[in-house]
């Protein structure tokens, strides 16, 4: 696996948690800090900043400490990284499918 | 002709298409080497070989070149084969229904192979339409790194407009 596979897949990893999505939805209206973050999920304190870190590993959010207070804010790029990648997908398939269909206009005249 | 089996949204791509070819023709397009190798690979890649036996268990494998020259090998095995109606192949099994490694990738386009490589299984139905085919491919994906992958396509269909406006909003921060 390439570095950027690897870090594909975190990426993914990252936005398979209704959790963490969530959290990725309330930074989307802007920066915040974790116990603002924690305050919607019946979680433990820890278990919530488990998967804070997973979105910091994959990329997808920033933190910074100030003081006793940290601080998330989303990091977009990453985002923008996991979108490309399922659109790649669908475009190459809907590519090969063209060619076929060109190609059985093809045999439809050689027949 | 429709999917015995469910689609789910977040794991599976679905494209359908209408053509103005009998489905025999169709049919000949997807099981025969000498055809796959003509359209199989989205350009400017090629198909330089195919290894087709068709029936359960058997071989599906495609070669795949760059524009480079170099060539990427994927190889799987056919699940179901009806002529003329339906046609499911996976990379999840080799040959003989034996377990394959994740990183194959028969029938997925092969151009990033080594980096996006999953587990799929692709179905083909057709059914006859006017004077012409209605043909459905259907791939669905199962491993951890598809269902990962998935997991964003359903952020990215069902969240699309949410997902550009927090890209949209998280830029201007």
């Amino acid at each position: 696996m390439t570095n950027q596979s690897a870090q594909l897949d975190r990426v993914f990893r990252a936005l398979a948690d209704p959790t963490r999505r969530a959290v990725i939805e309330r930074l989307g209206v802007g920066p915040a800090a974790v116990s603002e973050l924690a305050l919607p999920f019946d979680m433990a304190l820890p278990s919530f900043a488990q998967h804070l870190d997973v979105l910091e590993a994959s990329g997808l959010v920033r933190s910074r400490k100030k003081g006793r207070v940290r601080t998330y804010r989303l990091a977009p790029r990453k985002l923008e990284a996991a979108e490309t990648w399922m659109a790649t997908q669908r475009a190459k398939w809907e590519r090969r499918l063209d060619q076929l269909d060109d190609y059985l206009e093809q045999m439809k005249e050689e027949k | 002709m429709t999917s015995t089996h469910g689609i789910d949204p977040k794991l599976d791509l679905v494209f359908e298409r209408v053509v103005s070819v009998p489905r025999e023709l169709v049919w000949r397009a997807w099981t025969r080497p000498e055809h796959v190798k003509k359209w199989f690979t989205p350009a400017p890649w090629t198909t330089v070989e195919c290894e087709i036996d068709l029936r359960p268990g058997g071989i599906f494998r495609t070669v795949m070149r760059s524009p480079e020259g170099k060539d990427f090998p994927n190889l799987g095995a056919y699940l179901e084969v009806v002529e003329n109606e339906r046609l499911v192949w996976t990379n999840a099994l080799l040959p003989g229904f034996r377990p394959a490694r994740v990183t194959s990738t028969c029938g997925d386009d092969s151009p990033n192979s080594e980096e996006t490589g999953f587990l799929f299984t692709a179905e083909i139905l057709l059914s006859p339409q006017d004077k012409g085919t209605r043909y459905t491919a259907i791939v669905r994906h199962g491993d951890e790194a598809g269902r990962a992958k998935h997991e964003a396509m359903g952020f990215h269909d069902g969240w699309s407009s949410a997902l550009n406006q927090l890209v949209a909003h998280a830029s201007t921060m």
